[in-house]
């Protein structure tokens, strides 16, 4: 079954522009000039259930924009979303029911409150039962071996434990589907291969499908079976990891593609140099 | 419910921990009050004498109510927070979760005031009962009213605020309008009763939010009536169902404009 289908999607964003300079900021005032970006342009992908995704393309491609759109943050000016058989844009309180995200760049932990505390918080505004937050606190503090800081204030956390407790909170209703953005931004790479084991596990276990945009392609390399990139707002290359470089390789007239050694950076750098890099947002 | 009580709760726990913060600001309260005690005793030549239908010690006590209310419900949250969360582009996780985003940051304000302004209503009494006197004729027993009175008129307030907050969705600062709705009830709710203003602005004023947000409650606890009471009441209700309509408006049609800085 189907977890998440995309057609045809667009979003399109209107930017002040400012010429340089006092007098540019006077004249912005008096005669505000915007500029029209294509932020998302057409784009049509699915994903089944359990499937862990890639999503990935240079800054400014329109994958945060998409996401958001998944999610039911942004409106689409165009096309049609479906989560879970949900429209985000429609019922955005039921489908916040099924649905975790997590955006490196974002907290959304109460940073003076300890995590304990914040997945009760969490599990309250899911509707869980207090009997039913406990065990699924337990089970996942157990899992992400939050037991050393789990009553220590936020605030007081290291970056990877904030992480740890920012998926952890945004697991706390079992989701179906989870939305990462950049979840390993910033982290050592042993705590982002501790990150990527749990998000494995949990795939794993719960059947939880991943929607996964980094610019790490040890993320993608180990978590994902698929790829779609996308570029200037639109996809470009929609493939499984396994033939991934089978297909790139031929495209390219190498035949014996076991005896290239490209790796998957140099795939992603070929696609986004022969795209171009455009920034869009 | 269940939800917006939690979200109250864990503000309140927050709250707590800062509670000496809340302390740095009587300073300010008391010069506020030292200066109007001054002004009134000035004005006033003979005890006896009333200005606008106000004695002395009612006067300067309606200062010292309303201004407790403005210090100790300074609402951050429906101010600046909403408009820091639209342009931050931190409101992408607080949408997409089951409750609304409004009413969200309403029970988070509830938790703030719900610190401070215990704290703000002890030292209005000690500061009054020191540099004022007991207030004449106060009604102990009906304390509950005021009371009511009180937290409809501050959710009021914080609703308009929030109403201003909401226009970030299409202007990149609010921060304008929030001051001239804040200066349009400094001076003429806050400082001053209605009372004081000519015969004909005063039906004007009494239409505007000034008269639910800190007149009203003011004057409830210095002069209190059962009429007056109920009045206030029933205009407080009226405003908050149209406040919370335009709000949930605003909000319904601002959310579709949204464009979350940072991709």
């Amino acid at each position: 079954m189907q977890a998440i289908r995309v057609e045809n999607l667009s979003k399109t964003f209107r930017v002040k522009k400012k010429e340089k300079g006092m007098a540019g900021s006077i004249k912005a005032i008096l005669h505000p000039q915007t500029e029209k970006i294509q932020a998302v342009n057409g784009v049509s992908f699915q994903v089944e259930e359990g499937e862990m995704l890639a999503f990935i393309g240079p800054n400014g491609a329109g994958k945060s924009t998409t996401i958001k759109m998944l999610t039911g943050i942004l409106y689409p000016d165009g096309g049609r979303v479906e989560v879970l058989g949900i429209d985000p844009t429609k019922k955005r309180k039921q489908l916040a029911y099924q649905i975790g995200t997590v955006f490196g760049q974002k907290e959304q932990l109460w940073t003076h409150l300890t995590p304990y505390d914040n997945f009760r918080f969490f599990g309250a505004i899911y509707d869980l039962s207090e009997r039913e937050a406990e065990v699924r606190i337990e089970e996942l503090a157990k899992r992400f071996e939050l037991g050393t800081f789990i009553d220590t204030p936020v605030r007081n956390l290291s970056l990877g434990q904030r992480i740890r407790c920012e998926i952890v909170a945004s697991l706390i209703h079992k989701p179906k589907v989870l939305f990462l953005d950049e979840p390993t931004i910033g982290l050592d790479p042993v705590v982002k291969e501790n990150i990527r084991s749990l998000i494995m596990q949990m795939n794993r276990e719960e059947h939880t499908t991943i929607f996964l945009t980094s610019h790490d392609v040890g993320d993608i390399e180990k978590l994902c079976r698929r790829i779609i990139i996308v570029n200037a707002g639109q996809i470009v290359l929609d493939d499984s990891m396994k033939k991934l470089k089978e297909h790139y390789l031929q495209g390219k007239g190498v035949e014996d593609s076991a005896a290239s050694d490209v790796s998957l950076e140099d795939i992603i750098m070929d696609v986004y140099k022969a795209e171009g890099r455009t920034a869009a947002v | 419910m269940r939800k917006y009580m939690v979200i109250y709760r864990s503000v309140l726990l927050e709250n707590l921990q800062y509670a000496a913060n809340v302390a740095m600001g009587f300073l300010g309260y008391f010069v506020f009050i030292f200066i109007f005690v001054k002004l009134w005793g000035y004005m006033y030549r003979t005890p006896e004498e009333l200005i606008a239908g106000y004695t002395k010690e009612q006067m300067i006590w309606y200062v010292m109510m309303t201004e407790m209310l403005f210090f100790g419900s300074n609402a951050a949250s429906v101010a600046r927070e909403v408009a820091g969360d639209i342009r931050g582009g931190n409101i992408a996780y607080l949408m997409n979760r089951p409750y609304h985003y409004t009413l969200y940051i309403l029970a988070k304000y509830t938790g703030e005031w719900s610190v401070r302004l215990p704290m703000y209503v002890a030292l209005a009494v000690v500061i009054g009962m020191v540099m004022v006197g007991p207030l004449p004729h106060f009604r102990l027993t009906a304390v509950w009213a005021m009371a009511l009175c009180v937290i409809l008129g501050l959710t009021i307030n914080a609703v308009f605020k929030m109403c201003i907050s909401l226009f970030s969705f299409w202007i990149e600062d609010a921060t304008p309008f929030q001051w001239l709705y804040d200066k349009l009830i400094l001076v003429v709710g806050i400082l001053f009763p209605v009372e004081i203003f000519p015969q004909t602005l005063q039906p004007l004023l009494k239409l505007t939010p000034i008269y639910t947000v800190c007149y009203g409650p003011a004057k409830l606890i210095v002069d209190f009536s059962p009429e007056k009471c109920l009045e206030i009441l029933v205009v407080q209700i009226l405003y908050l169902m149209v406040g919370c309509e335009m709000m949930f408006l605003i909000y319904r049609k601002g959310v579709k404009k949204l464009y979350v800085n940072g991709g």
